[in-house]
């Protein structure tokens, strides 16, 4: 009965935590984002409030808060408000299988810092992420504008078409850990000393170009195409209820992604890695909190890498898109994943 | 000769590496890491050059009218001239120049001695489209235009230049900027501060 008290009480400060951490890096990184894209077109971005604009999210927040509620004539309330919460809620939900480190011990309890060691992580994170459709496809429906819902349809066929990719890129790093456990696949990273990249590039790279197309990013950014449909699906939502959709969209989600694709191919929270030799650590003097640093210094290479992208890229058109898709990235990934089964077993067991 | 009107298609090689986006995205990061090329408009303000078209003025009688234009006009229209007012001669070629003639609303009034002076010159600047064609017109270089562009008001009213607005701005712009020497943004050490890779070295035309 002690233990079971004792695991709520982890649980819940973890929820605490993570949630923490999702919500308020994920404002603060409008304010990232606005800087690298400024200083990209050398400007340099938001500077009034506080240092070098960085208070800039909490003016934003009051901002959006303080702004009239509009309502579109006809709209359906009840999908219309669905749609918000479909998109905040999964996008939240992954970072419960996120690992933030290996397993220490505090007071004599052992604690994972990931909220729940599902052995079917993964599936859980693509699940989740393909109930992004859902959200924008009502949110476009709910809204009774044209605009929103060209915007809605085309995303829905990117993230349709994407997520057929994005799961089978992921077969590669699954096939070569033998598990579905983001917890157990980092562990058998560091176990083979060796990060999935070395041996799954045609992998990360179409598992890039996916996530791009699910975070709706550039050079898939077509759902807003703010030429053509001013923003997208958002056009009829307004104060808070209009920022939720970017912060869920690009933000939370990209950084889910980034952490995810840490996890598959970049060993999670291990150092510096030579090919089947062993793992090199510059930070060896932070003890071990060093792990933890690890994965977030990846994953904010990786956001920034997105960031990077997205203000480099031009646009693809809606039918390139899928036939990218289509085409192109899902023979590669079975190609990947044929020469990978047919390869691992020799070479493991 | 054979005329380049497009790049070379990709090669295979160049396709599966992604070489374009990689060159693509080399030149973004050579960016962003420069100097930015910005001004942060409400505390810093760049001064725009002399010829810029923003706000009216009036110049005032100061001794610098051109003569023996100013004399002439004066004569012909009887006008009392007065130091450190304008040299406003009320002739209405502004008006008659301008392409939205209605936004003018000029008067002049007799004075006891027989001579006149411009009483009423109001300005509507929310119909006007800043051609200078008015400036063009004048004929003792009485109307012309100043740096301020600022126009910016809080109500319709605050967008009308009176006599008064005019002659004030045109004392402090003679103050400011008459001895000026005429220049254009190339010689601008601010501008050549922000954008000095636009410092082209001109070749010397021969035989000067």
């Amino acid at each position: 009965m002690h233990s079971f008290w004792v695991d709520l009480l982890v649980a819940i400060i973890k929820i605490l935590v993570i949630l923490g951490i999702a919500l308020g890096i994920g404002a603060f990184l409008t304010w990232v984002e606005r800087k690298v894209a400024a200083h990209i077109q050398r400007r340099p971005g938001p500077m009034v409030v506080g240092w070098h604009g960085l208070l800039q999210p909490l003016a934003d927040g009051v901002k959006l808060l303080t702004k009239e509620d509009l309502f579109p004539r006809y709209g359906d309330k009840f999908l219309y408000h669905l749609a918000i919460i479909l998109a905040l809620v999964p996008a939240t939900l992954v970072f419960s299988v996120v690992p933030f480190g290996p397993e220490f011990e505090i007071f004599g309890y052992k604690v994972k810092p990931i909220l729940s060691d599902v052995n079917v992580g993964l599936l859980l994170v693509f699940a989740l992420g393909s109930m992004a459709v859902y959200a924008v496809a009502l949110a476009g429906w709910a809204s009774n504008s044209k605009y929103p819902l060209i915007a809605s349809m085309r995303k829905a066929g990117v993230l349709v078409s994407y997520e057929v990719v994005i799961t089978f890129a992921v077969m590669g790093p699954i096939i070569l850990a033998g598990t579905l456990s983001t917890y157990e696949i980092v562990e058998k990273q560091i176990e083979q000393k060796l990060w999935y990249i070395w041996l799954q590039p045609i992998a990360f790279v179409v598992y890039m170009f996916a996530a791009l197309a699910e975070m709706g990013r550039v050079p898939f950014d077509v759902q807003e195409a703010e030429a053509e449909l001013v923003t997208g699906f958002t056009v009829e939502y307004g104060g808070m209820k209009f920022g939720l959709f970017p912060l869920v969209e690009w933000y939370i989600e990209g950084l889910t992604l980034s952490a995810i694709a840490v996890v598959l191919f970049f060993g999670g929270w291990s150092p510096i890695n030579i090919p089947f030799v062993g793992f090199v650590d510059p930070l060896f003097f932070l003890g071990p909190l060093s792990p933890f640093v690890w994965f977030i210094l990846k994953t904010t290479a990786l956001f920034l890498f997105i960031l990077w992208l997205h203000w480099t890229l031009p646009r693809y058109r809606i039918d390139q898109i899928t036939q990218n898709a289509w085409k192109i990235m899902l023979p590669l990934t079975l190609f990947n994943i044929v020469i990978t089964a047919v390869l691992a077993p020799i070479v493991w067991r | 000769m054979i005329k380049k009107v497009a790049a070379k298609p990709l090669s295979w090689l160049e396709r599966i590496f992604f070489i374009d986006f990689v060159r693509g995205l080399k030149i973004t990061l050579k960016n962003a890491f420069r100097k930015t090329i910005t001004t942060h408009y409400p505390y810093e303000k760049i001064t725009p050059p002399k010829r810029f078209r923003g706000f009216f003025a009036h110049k005032v009688v100061d001794g610098t009218e051109p003569q023996p234009a100013f004399q002439e006009w004066v004569n012909r229209y009887n006008i009392q001239v007065e130091y450190g007012k304008s040299r406003c001669v009320v002739c209405l070629r502004c008006k008659r120049a301008c392409p939205v003639p209605q936004l003018f609303e000029i008067e002049g009034k007799k004075l006891p001695n027989g001579k006149r002076v411009v009483s009423v010159f109001n300005m509507n600047m929310l119909l006007c489209t800043y051609c200078g064609f008015c400036v063009d017109a004048c004929p003792v270089d009485c109307l012309y235009q100043t740096d301020i562009h600022e126009t910016a008001s809080y109500t319709r009213k605050d967008a009308i230049l009176t006599l008064e607005i005019l002659e004030q701005i045109g004392r402090d712009w003679q103050m400011r900027r008459e001895n000026e020497p005429d220049r254009i943004w190339i010689d601008d050490e601010q501008r050549m501060k922000l954008w000095y890779e636009n410092d082209v070295k001109l070749p010397k035309p021969e035989g000067v």
